[in-house]
Order: structure tokens, then C-alpha cells, then sequence
């Protein structure tokens, strides 16, 4: 996209003479330690001295290889993630362990024994994650972020800034009481977020995203007003009482007093053994009733929308913050949907694909793509316009389906409807829910025409729209002629708007 | 259920002017019938140990069994036959179905990896299964019973027309 574009981030020499001390540090394991050169600058410096000039790039080396390498260090050291590391995934690991321990361990072992062996596990996780802490460290070269980690196994990740989608700033409980961040990136092709940098010093997590973001091509290059959230306007903000109203008014909030019930019941009719093993279980199984809606409300707390020349970016969360960029010409699809208790309110959702975003859906949940949790149709229109460039929901060429579709969906089918633009491929379907999906002809992977057996009957037939991301579009109930040659027609058209970008 | 008539022949075959179909291989008609009736004998095998345990219904399940069989293996023939697929210059077009009919339409700019495999019972016929994968996973461009030779070409082709056309997301 920006070949050229390298001299202003990174002296031409420094990649070739960068790329050569990670290869030749490899069998100098532990090597990073910088007291070899004990002149090297103090690190005790009250922040960041987790940026060693020029030791950290492999101490060894830089005595071997002389003067070159040491220079071309100094132009982009190799940098250590935030000290504090450590302490937090030890706490993380020690967790992870007490849960598999779980209560019914913690029974049969007793206090004592289970105190000896959380020390002993926090000992052990801290001390691991000491070691991953010390030989884990990335930098930027050229227009490649690497990053190093393993002390047995090596593993070197080239991560092309070409192929960043998004770049979030995470920064769960534990991360904020310490005041450290952890950064995500979605690249292209990758099944789940990959390389998350935890934990890094919040401004230079800032500093970084916007950095990354700018090499990847989507933001004015080095753009000092980009890290910081605060000065900025944002675009929208979402109500918290909104959050609140809308989550009450979702469906599996409607259906908690069910699911209670279904908890709770055998409990009354049966009571266990009131021992700690049995409130335990039961208060596990509560917790999964009660929770998801909960976590939910919690995620989209402060939701607030920031659109800027980059694309649009979100941060919300009341425990975990998290910092979102959607830059504006990657998005896949858009979903904007109307719950049916929504409807007199005139309140939207609306959902979002991008590539990794998306594929990590799977274990992220719905949030993973939330483009906008509650708001008003305009507020959508907005947003949805500036995700996928030029796009107005309200003006879409929608064609209603033909008559006999009443026969297959008597109630949906007057919803239902489909249609494209030069760039977009859109369809409205649902009967209590209302859904309008949009997805971007040239992130389109295939068309496909089914035709079931009463359709056959009907002479209509389903036309799929797919991407690859979560969000599908389904065009359902098309006559069949019209449903073959919309099918050739967008074949055609995501050829020519996969060849145009 | 199965209805015959589709006067316009067009679900199966469309663009029948400008698109040339090809068929895939007849051998692919005993292959599905062998798998067929192996599927029939588990179910009478696990008929059988069921019937140690409720003799009643040993003859209606036999009876079953026997009846769908008899009906899936009259359908095989023109389900096979329904496997088409078609190279155009930007595209591959794959259709099949009988009852539920499909047709793909996946650009080779978008093909991510070709996948060539072929089951024993597949390679003792000389046949191969070639799959084509873009990123979306609902993309649903698999052929079946392509001759090895075809199945090669096909594997030759689509790799050299993706790399031509190669692109990310």
C-alpha cells in the first residue's frame, strides 16, 4: 500500500542490520540481561526502563558483532513488556490453578494444605512467568512488528503491519489497579487474536497502537494526538441508563426468572447437604445463570464512539477498558438489528465484522463485534456510514421478495428483502427481530443459490452471501430466475470492487 | 417427495449458453452405493444388538432400514449425476443436489488452500475428491469423484489461477 513509506519510521539500514541479531541470539538464551555492559545507562529509573538502549538486543552480540549492530539498536531497541509482568500472570496462573483445584479439592485437602499449595503454585507461577518475561521482547522493524518469546522453544513472530486489521488496548482489573495495559492485535488470516502484548505501561501501549496503526496504513503517520483518549470529543456517547434499559429488555434477560427457576427448583424440592461443596455448586450454577447479562451490561458500560480520519474507534467497559479501532476500510459486514422489545423505543444495535474481530467471535461472544450497543437509527446511520465508507442504511436499493413467499414465511416475508450497490451487498430479514446486514462486495469469498424442496414447489430460492467473518448475508425466498442472475450479477461486482480496491 | 419434473431445467443447469458443465465420474455411483450399503449394515448390526433386548421391534426396524435403503439407493444414480461443475475465467461454479440443490460460486481470487483427498474405496476406483477452501467457511466448493488425472489438472489449475490471483481478505 505505502512501499515507500519506510525511510520517515525507520533508517534504511536498520532492518537488514536489525534482522541479523535475533537469528544469531537464538542459542544465547538468557542473554539479555545487560550486565555484560555494565556501562550501559541506570535502569532504575523511575518508568521505563524496561527499554534497554542497546543491551537488549542480545548482550553477546553486540560485543561480537561491534559497533553496526549496536548503532542500528539504538535506532529501535528491542523492548521488554512492563516489569510488572510477571507479578500479574503469576497471579493470573495462580487463579487458573485455585479454580482447577476447585472447591471440592479445597474440601478434601483442607486449609492448610491448600494454602502450602497455593504458595507454593504462586511461587512457581511467578517464577515462570519471570523467566517468559525475560526472554519475551518485540520491536518494530521496518513494517513488521516481531516479537520474541520461549526460552526452550524459540519463537520468532514476523507480524506484517499490512495485514493489522485492528489493534485493541485491553486492560482488565487487575491491569488497571497497576496501571498497565495489554495490546491485541487482529491480523488477517488469523484464527484468534494474535500476539497480545501484556502487559505493556498504558502510554506506550497508546503509543504503540498508534504507531502500529500508522504503519499499517490507516492513520496520518506518527500522529502525536492519536495515543491520548482523553482530549479528543467523541463522536457518541451511549447512555449508561440506556445500557441498562436495553439489556433489561433484552430476551435472555427476560428469561432469567426461567432459568432461575430452573436452577433454583431442584435445590428447593431437593435439598442437598448444606456443606461447602453443596452451596459451591449451587452458587457456581447461579453465577452462570446471573452472569452473561451482567458481564454484558458491564462491557458496554461507557460505551463511547470516536470517529476520526482512521476509521472509528470504540472504548468501553467498567472493569475491563478496552480500546477499539475499526479502521475504516477494513470492515467485512455490518449487522444493525432491532430486538422486538426494542421497537418502541426506536433503539438499534449494531454489529461488526472485521476479519479477526470475528473469527475470535467464537470465544469472545457477541461483544467481540459490537459496533454500537444501543442508540437511536440517526446515531447507527452514522457510524455504520463511516465503518464502511459511503454507506447510508436508510438509502439502500431494498427489493421485496415475491408474493408466493408467504407460503414459506408467512410472517417474515414481508420483511424480507435484498439488494446492492456498486460496493455493498445488503438484506433485510426477520419477523420479531429485524435485521439489515451489509457486507462489502469486495471482502465478499463466495455466492452460493440453494434451493430447498417446497422452494423448488415455489419457484423461489435462497441466494448466500458469504464472508469470512461471523455476519452472513442471506438473501431468502428470491424468485429463482432472479435469484440466479443475482447471483452471476454479484460474482461479477465483487470481482470488479475486489479489483477497484 | 422427490419431484422429477423441473421443466425449465434450470435450477440444476443454469446459464446452460454460456457455462459448460462437466459431469464427474459414473464410478462415483458405486462408491456412494458400497458407502450406502455399509451405512445399512451398521444399522442392521445395530439392529441386531437391539434386538437382544426388545424382540418386537427387530422386524419393523429390519423392515425400516430395508425400505430406505431401497429408496436412498434409487436416488444415488441422479444425485451423482447432479454433481456438476464448470471453470469459468474468473471462477469455479460447483452444483449439486436433488432435493436441496446448490450451486456455488467461488472466485479463484479467493481461494485460500486446494485440498485433494480420496478414501480408499475412492482410490481403488481411481477417483479423488478435490475441495476448494476461501476464508469463509460457509464457502461450499467441494467436488467429488474426479478421475486422478482430471483431479490433478483441476488441483494444477486452480493453484496456478489463485496465485495469479492472489489476494488477502
Amino acid at each position: 500500500m505505502n512501499p515507500g513509506g519506510d525511510p520517515g519510521r525507520s533508517g534504511s539500514p536498520a532492518p537488514s542490520a536489525i534482522s541479523t541479531p535475533p537469528d544469531a541470539a537464538h542459542p544465547a538464551g538468557p542473554a539479555h540481561r545487560p550486565p555484560a555492559d555494565g556501562a550501559s545507562p541506570p535502569h532504575d529509573g523511575p518508568g521505563p526502563d524496561f527499554r534497554p538502549p542497546a543491551g537488549g538486543v542480545g548482550g553477546p552480540v553486540a560485543d561480537g558483532a561491534g559497533e553496526g549492530a549496536r548503532k542500528a539498536a539504538a535506532v529501535e531497541g528491542r523492548r521488554r513488556l512492563h516489569p510488572l509482568t510477571p507479578l500479574l500472570k503469576g497471579a493470573k496462573f495462580l487463579f487458573a490453578a485455585v479454580a482447577a483445584i476447585s472447591w471440592q479439592g479445597y474440601a478434601q485437602l483442607g486449609t492448610l494444605v491448600f494454602l502450602a499449595l497455593v504458595g507454593v503454585l504462586l511461587v512457581l507461577g511467578v517464577g515462570l512467568s519471570a523467566v517468559s518475561w525475560l526472554v519475551t521482547g518485540f520491536h518494530v522493524v521496518g513494517r513488521e512488528l516481531r516479537v520474541y518469546e520461549g526460552l526452550v522453544w524459540r519463537r520468532t513472530r514476523a507480524i506484517p503491519l499490512e495485514r493489522v486489521q485492528a489493534v485493541d488496548v485491553v486492560r482488565p482489573l487487575l491491569a488497571r489497579m497497576t496501571g498497565v495495559a495489554e495490546l491485541r492485535l487482529e491480523v488477517i488470516g488469523a484464527a484468534k487474536t494474535e500476539a497480545p502484548l501484556a502487559y505493556l505501561g498504558v502510554e506506550e501501549a497508546h503509543a504503540l497502537r498508534a504507531r502500529l496503526l500508522a504503519g499499517a496504513g490507516h492513520a496520518p503517520a506518527h500522529d502525536p494526538a492519536a495515543p491520548a483518549a482523553g482530549p479528543e470529543r467523541p463522536f457518541h456517547v451511549v447512555p449508561n441508563q440506556r445500557v441498562l434499559v436495553a439489556n433489561l429488555l433484552s430476551s435472555p434477560v427476560l428469561l432469567l426468572p426461567v432459568a432461575l427457576a430452573v436452577t433454583l427448583l431442584p435445590v428447593l424440592f431437593d435439598p442437598p447437604a448444606w456443606t461447602a461443596i453443596g452451596v459451591a455448586s449451587m452458587a457456581t450454577a447461579l453465577l452462570g445463570v446471573v452472569l452473561p447479562p451482567v458481564r454484558r451490561v458491564l462491557n458496554d458500560w461507557d460505551f463511547r464512539i470516536f470517529v476520526d480520519p482512521s476509521g472509528v474507534r470504540l472504548t468501553h467497559g467498567l472493569l475491563d477498558t478496552r480500546s477499539r479501532t475499526v479502521p475504516a476500510h477494513r470492515a467485512l459486514a455490518v449487522a444493525v438489528v432491532r430486538p422486538l422489545l426494542w421497537r418502541p423505543l426506536k433503539w438499534w444495535r449494531a454489529k461488526l465484522d472485521v476479519a479477526g474481530v470475528g473469527a475470535e467471535a467464537g470465544e469472545q461472544g457477541v461483544r467481540g463485534g459490537v459496533l454500537v450497543p444501543v442508540a437511536d437509527r440517526a446515531t447507527v446511520r452514522t457510524v455504520a456510514g463511516r465503518v464502511i465508507d459511503g454507506l447510508d442504511i436508510d438509502a439502500l436499493p431494498l427489493r421485496p421478495v415475491p408474493a408466493v413467499a408467504r407460503w414459506v414465511s408467512p410472517l417474515a416475508y414481508r420483511r424480507r428483502a435484498f439488494g446492492w450497490t456498486e460496493s455493498v451487498v445488503v438484506a433485510r430479514d426477520g419477523w420479531l427481530t429485524e435485521r439489515l446486514i451489509v457486507a462489502r462486495l469486495a471482502r465478499v469469498q463466495s455466492v452460493r443459490v440453494v434451493q430447498g424442496p417446497i422452494q423448488r414447489r415455489l419457484g423461489l430460492a435462497d441466494v448466500h452471501v458469504d464472508t469470512a467473518g461471523s455476519i452472513h448475508v442471506t438473501a431468502r425466498d428470491r424468485a429463482v430466475a432472479e435469484a440466479y442472475a443475482s447471483a452471476a450479477t454479484l460474482a461479477e461486482l465483487a470481482r470488479a470492487a475486489r479489483t477497484a480496491t | 417427495m422427490t419431484d422429477v419434473a423441473s421443466p425449465n431445467a434450470d435450477p440444476l443447469a443454469p446459464w446452460p449458453d454460456d457455462v459448460v458443465w462437466r459431469p464427474v465420474s459414473g464410478k462415483l455411483i458405486l462408491v456412494e452405493q458400497v458407502r450406502l450399503a455399509a451405512l445399512a449394515g451398521t444399522a442392521v448390526v445395530a439392529g441386531a444388538v437391539l434386538w437382544t433386548f426388545f424382540d418386537g421391534l427387530w422386524g419393523w426396524a429390519a423392515a425400516a432400514v430395508a425400505v430406505l435403503w431401497a429408496a436412498r439407493a434409487a436416488v444415488v444414480v441422479r444425485s451423482v449425476r447432479s454433481w456438476g461443475y464448470a471453470e469459468r475465467p474468473d471462477d469455479l461454479l460447483v452444483r449439486h443436489g436433488l432435493l436441496v440443490r446448490r450451486l456455488s460460486i467461488v472466485p479463484y481470487a479467493r481461494m485460500q488452500f486446494v485440498d485433494v483427498s480420496a478414501g480408499p474405496l475412492e482410490r481403488s476406483l481411481g477417483l479423488a475428491t478435490v475441495e476448494l477452501h476461501t476464508a469463509a467457511a460457509a464457502s461450499d466448493a467441494r467436488i467429488p469423484g474426479l478421475p486422478g488425472p482430471e483431479a490433478a489438472r483441476l488441483r494444477d489449475r486452480l493453484s496456478a489461477l489463485g496465485e495469479t490471483h492472489a489476494e488477502g481478505l
